[in-house]
């Protein structure tokens, strides 16, 4: 059997994941409180959301609904990152201990392994919960429901994904030459709750920054106008799935770059 | 001598957070780039709004109100749901146990060092910057005396809140799903992502009845207050202090019960 091709990886993958999902399922208690604590997150998020609408009717010309919509955007583009990088958030702890190089002698490639180890279960309840935010706004926007718009939702969303998902490598990467990396992954973990806030709130340097040197604006933002305000779409819209997918290479090249420069701790 | 070995312990902790000073720096870094989103969302939300006053909060006094709350929170983090429930699942829990202080003690004053750390680091700067761009809207006066002492009691109380939450961990073995409900519901109720002011009437009578605004919302009414009455504030001092008491009383119940019943995984 070839050893190359995307059918090999993904029986490879279900295994290691069925694993893991066995392993998680053993401990169910724990996996009813994560799921729980998961569905209070999102709760509180939209709570504080509600608060603040409503005191104030539309921001920056967004209307209470359109900026449901990109919440729910962002809920559901952030899933695959805490579903299937889930591991990426033990990798300091890994690196640090020396287990990680065990990772170098397996026989496929060494991301791909790594990522698989792990299925975070509880991401799954921020799905529904994103899925459910956004089909209710766009009943209530009144988006027609053709084909064609659930075609690019899906696509838009996936990139939007690979965008998040790059952030969180390049983050959890930097455990390769800093020890204390947490604050790290930390830090862009709490960026993506702004995520869901329309770009067009910020100064034009700001602007530049969310777009290109931390790209969360790529997370609902630009990726949602291609639905909500398809007479006006910018060019940064229609880049977006390149720029997911770019973005995501590079975080790829880094993290495996990071990966080579490890030495072990000698244990 | 019992107050040498607190001593002790927060040297010890002082000492650590100083050895992390590339995570001190991304954590400054983080900050003001939280700082910045905040200071646009809001910018954009009042611009949108068409008064000035909104709940009777200006945009300058909700500015200032979420800075020195973040800065508040970022000095008060502290992250004992984690340790408590690490310890009991690696088992290191026996060695506190058999250690010749009172764990609960132990972990609060073993946290002090780095709390004095992150106050002069976090929110000493946060503070004399708004002190000098704001240029005096903050009352420099007595209000700055009942701000410490309300800060003492905030920390108590979070800490308390922390310990009761690790304990439950002795019970569950699921950490991540604990900590991430106290977390949220900490953030919403104690006013820390939104003020209360903007709350619905119905829902800050029941904040006022919790202990979670006693955490941020507390010291920084004290703060703000130029001309502070001495029936309210000793309304606050008084509410924060009972809190102290009541959580302070639950904790150690709570503690001494679960201690006997509970079970260490090897060790």
């Amino acid at each position: 059997m070839k050893e190359n091709n995307l059918a090999f990886y993904l029986k490879i993958y279900f295994k290691i994941i069925s694993q893991d999902i066995k392993s998680k399922m053993s401990y169910r208690s724990d996996f009813i409180i994560s799921t729980i604590g998961m569905i209070f997150t999102n709760i509180a998020g939209f709570v504080s959301f509600w608060i603040i609408f409503r005191n104030f009717p539309s921001i920056n010309g967004w209307t209470y609904n359109e900026i449901l919509f990109l919440y729910g955007f962002s809920l559901i583009s952030l899933t695959p990152v805490q579903c299937l990088f889930d591991n990426n958030w033990n990798l300091r702890t890994h690196v640090y201990s020396g287990d990680f190089i065990k990772y170098y002698f397996r026989p496929i490639n060494m991301f791909f392994y790594y990522q698989s180890e792990i299925f975070d279960v509880k991401g799954l309840g921020q799905l529904a919960f994103g899925i459910g935010t956004l089909a209710y706004s766009w009943h209530k926007i009144g988006l027609a429901v053709t084909p064609l718009s659930i075609l690019m939702v899906i696509v838009f969303i996936i990139t939007a994904s690979l965008v998040m998902i790059a952030l969180q490598n390049a983050a959890a990467a930097t455990c390769f030459w800093l020890q204390n990396s947490f604050f790290i992954l930390d830090f862009v973990n709490k960026f993506r709750d702004y995520a869901r806030y329309p770009i067009t709130i910020f100064n034009p340097v700001f602007k530049f920054i969310f777009t290109f040197v931390m790209p969360i604006a790529f997370i609902a933002y630009y990726p949602s106008l291609v639905i909500l305000r398809p007479d006006s779409i910018p060019l940064l819209s229609w880049l977006s799935p390149l720029f997911g997918i770019v973005f995501f290479f590079l975080s790829y090249k880094f993290w495996m770059f990071g990966a080579s420069k490890y030495s072990g701790t000698g244990s | 001598m019992k107050l040498k070995k607190y001593g002790t312990l927060v040297r010890a902790g002082l000492m650590e957070s100083l050895q992390y000073r590339a995570s001190a720096f991304v954590l400054v870094i983080g900050n003001l780039l939280y700082l910045i989103i905040i200071y646009f969302l809001w910018k954009a939300i009042y611009a949108s709004a068409g008064t000035d006053t909104v709940s009777g909060m200006t945009f300058s006094e909700t500015l200032i109100y979420l800075v020195l709350a973040t800065a508040l929170f970022n000095f008060m983090e502290m992250y004992i749901v984690w340790d408590m429930g690490r310890s009991i699942q690696s088992g290191d829990m026996v060695l506190m146990l058999l250690k010749p202080m009172e764990y609960r003690s132990y972990l609060f004053w073993s946290y002090s060092g780095e709390h004095i750390m992150q106050f002069i680091t976090t929110f000493l700067p946060t503070f004399l910057i708004v002190c000098i761009v704001t240029h005096g809207a903050i009352p420099l006066g007595i209000n700055l005396v009942y701000f410490v002492i309300s800060v003492v009691m905030a920390l108590l109380i979070n800490y308390y809140i922390n310990f009761f939450v690790g304990t439950i961990c002795l019970y569950t073995e699921s950490i991540w799903g604990i900590n991430i409900m106290k977390q949220v519901i900490v953030m919403l109720l104690s006013g820390v992502t939104v003020p209360i002011a903007f709350f619905p009437e119905t829902l800050q009578k029941i904040v006022y009845c919790l202990p979670f605004q006693s955490i941020y919302n507390a010291p920084l009414t004290l703060l703000l207050d130029g001309q502070p009455e001495s029936g309210n504030v000793l309304s606050i001092l008084v509410t924060q202090f009972l809190w102290c008491a009541v959580m302070g009383i639950a904790c150690r119940l709570f503690w001494k019960l679960s201690i006997r019943q509970i079970t260490v995984n090897g060790g």
